[in-house]
């Protein structure tokens, strides 16, 4: 485990690597485009575009009026894909978030203290690992209604397992160590042992896990409205995918399909590159692998 | 008791306790929602009584705890009721369901076992080479990418663009028919190209990082040296020290068994295969709920069940996790 004044410097230590160096400058673009995305936009999300005889500019490839070309329906895939960062970047920061902020709590409290209290929690944990997201997600959202915080929710359910786990192991360790005796001598209560010895120790594995939690919300989030059951009224790189899908825009039209794909992809392998980075810091003896 | 014994009772319980979860929260969703279940059913046009009829006999009045108790037992027996709209029983539907999705996963489950152990052995005995670091970095870089859309992607390449693959489908129309048939014909494999190729992209990475890993500690193992004293061939030594390495491999094909499945819907959906995953998604559109119940259901029982063999495996195996 770092030392006290590494811990700050653990974004600088990202940067010196040069995989982190590439997912870090990645993401940065997607999170700016996120954020000003929406304003650039030529066109809103479901905007028709026309042209100037008034008539539809239907499945038109790349063209001065529409950069990436538009959809079946007329509509900009450019803006749409500006407007589908910034679902994908508000998915995967909620969920990270709340996965990681559920998952370290149970881990702490699970790992520090133990007994009944431990095999309750994971026994929860390990009833959440035995449920396949996908198929759960779906019947959930079917018999409910699609929305943004639904998929959100659902995927913080099913991401705070892993960090859960990964917690409790780290805090069963840290437990046992002389520092922990020391302030227990010194007459410090468990909330103060939980909260300034062992918490501050295990934050950078939950900022790992927070990375991977992005990664995998904003790949869910994808997944499921791919298949359909996304928010109808949220834009995201799911949804066109899986308005292309349905358009058979494969066969005809590649400017509707690949922007919305190579984003995701770019973006996922960019927070996996980070990941890496970040583990090797975490734990030296990957360095030599 | 044996110790062993033991634990598989427990995990046999943990695995009973999740299944009872997952029902549960399915029941109650099913139950607290609004609206009247038999509405997809009952014709306006039907006189009041027939509908309290039909109520009757689906046990639609008895009251909640015993609606709970007949759903659990039945789901827990496999029986999943009839289908509303296909004329056969949901267990039908699934089994033969659950027959083409293996077709799709077992396949790529041998190609990625057997491929990612030879290309793991390789990697982790030529260690440092540009061989391993070639092999490692594409199968990470694989195993993030999205898999659903590496398959369309391959789709648009090779059945769009160039016309080498069908696209999607597990057979052609007017193919063989019957799973027999089917599996052992020449159009069957031409279908399975392309989504074995996805699936093996994504899954290989698994067994290369475990089979190189373990290879890194048995090279420096004594009877490396003495077989290399004896005077053996590297390509023997190899093969001796691969055989050692597979140890980790065999607890971790369960887990990645269930890891395939997780992803299954996705895939099938995409090349339009006729599995359990497209049926689910299927039956959802439809509302036809209880086979998409059943569907779900079967699909998480065949994962736990998969993690549990991999966990007892790993018990059985490995003498020092005892």
């Amino acid at each position: 485990m770092a030392p006290r004044g590494d811990r700050s410097s653990g974004l600088r230590l990202i940067l010196r690597h040069p995989s982190g160096i590439a997912g870090g400058i990645v993401v940065a673009v997607f999170t700016l485009l996120a954020v000003i995305g929406p304003l650039i936009a030529p066109h809103g999300p479901f905007e028709v575009v026309y042209n100037p005889d008034h008539s539809v500019l239907r499945l038109a490839g790349p063209t001065v009026r529409a950069w990436f070309g538009t959809t079946n329906q007329g509509m900009d895939v450019f803006s749409q894909l500006l407007w589908g960062t910034r679902s994908a970047m508000l998915v995967g920061l909620l969920s990270a978030i709340g996965s990681v902020v559920i998952g370290t709590m149970i881990g702490l409290v699970a790992g520090y203290f133990g007994g009944w209290i431990d095999e309750v929690l994971m026994r929860l944990t390990d009833v959440a690992f035995g449920i396949p997201f996908l198929p759960f997600a779906m019947v959930v959202i079917s018999i409910t209604r699609p929305s943004l915080g639904l998929v959100i929710l659902l995927v913080v359910s099913f991401l705070w397992r892993t960090t859960a786990r990964v917690i409790r192991a780290q805090v069963l360790s840290l437990r046992a160590r002389p520092f922990v005796w020391a302030a227990r001598a010194a007459g410090a209560g468990h909330l103060r042992i939980l909260l300034r010895h062992i918490a501050p120790n295990v934050l950078p594995l939950s900022f790992l896990y927070a990375a991977i939690g992005v990664q995998a919300g904003v790949m869910l989030e994808a997944a499921l409205s791919f298949l359909g059951y996304g928010d109808p009224n949220a834009m995201s790189w799911g949804t066109m995918l899986n308005a292309a899908f349905q358009a058979g825009a494969m066969r005809s039209a590649w400017w509707w399909v690949l922007p919305p794909g190579l984003a995701l992809s770019l973006f996922v392998t960019a927070i996996f590159m980070i990941t890496r980075a970040y583990e090797e810091l975490l734990n030296p003896r990957l360095r030599a692998i | 008791m044996t110790r062993l014994a033991q634990a598989a009772l427990r995990r046999f319980l943990l695995l009973a306790l999740t299944l009872w979860c997952i029902l549960t929260i399915m029941f109650a969703l099913f139950k607290l929602l609004p609206g009247d279940p038999t509405s997809i059913f009952v014709d306006n046009n039907m006189p009041m009584e027939m509908i309290e009829h039909q109520k009757q006999l689906w046990g639609l009045n008895d009251p909640m705890w015993l609606q709970y108790a007949h759903y659990i037992a039945n789901m827990a027996l496999f029986r999943f009721g009839d289908s509303f709209f296909q004329n056969q029983t949901v267990f039908e539907i699934l089994t033969g369901k659950v027959a083409n999705t293996c077709a799709m996963i077992l396949p790529a489950l041998v190609v990625s076992v057997v491929l990612g152990t030879v290309l793991g052995a390789l990697a982790g005995w030529n260690r440092g080479g540009r061989f391993e670091q070639a092999t490692v970095t594409t199968a990470l870089v694989l195993h993030s990418a999205p898999s659903f859309f590496v398959g369309i992607l391959a789709l648009m390449v090779f059945s769009y663009q160039l016309h080498w693959l069908p696209p999607g489908g597990m057979v052609s129309l007017g193919g063989p028919e019957g799973f027999w048939p089917l599996i052992t014909s020449r159009d069957y494999l031409l279908h399975l190209i392309l989504p074995l190729l996805v699936l093996v992209s994504r899954e290989i990475t698994g067994p290369i990082l475990l089979v190189r890993g373990a290879m890194l500690e048995i090279k420096g193992a004594d009877f490396i040296d003495i077989l290399r004293a004896k005077g053996l061939p590297e390509s023997r030594i190899l093969v001796h020290a691969t055989r050692n390495a597979l140890l980790p491999l065999v607890t971790y094909i369960a887990v990645m068994t269930g890891l395939l499945l997780q992803g299954q819907v996705l895939l099938e959906i995409i090349f339009a295969w006729p599995g359990i995953g497209r049926e689910l998604v299927t039956a959802l559109g439809d509302l036809d709920y209880p086979v998409a119940q059943g569907a779900l259901y079967v699909m998480a029982v065949v994962i736990l069940l998969l993690n549990l063999v991999a966990d007892l495996l790993y018990g059985l195996i490995d003498p020092r996790s005892r």
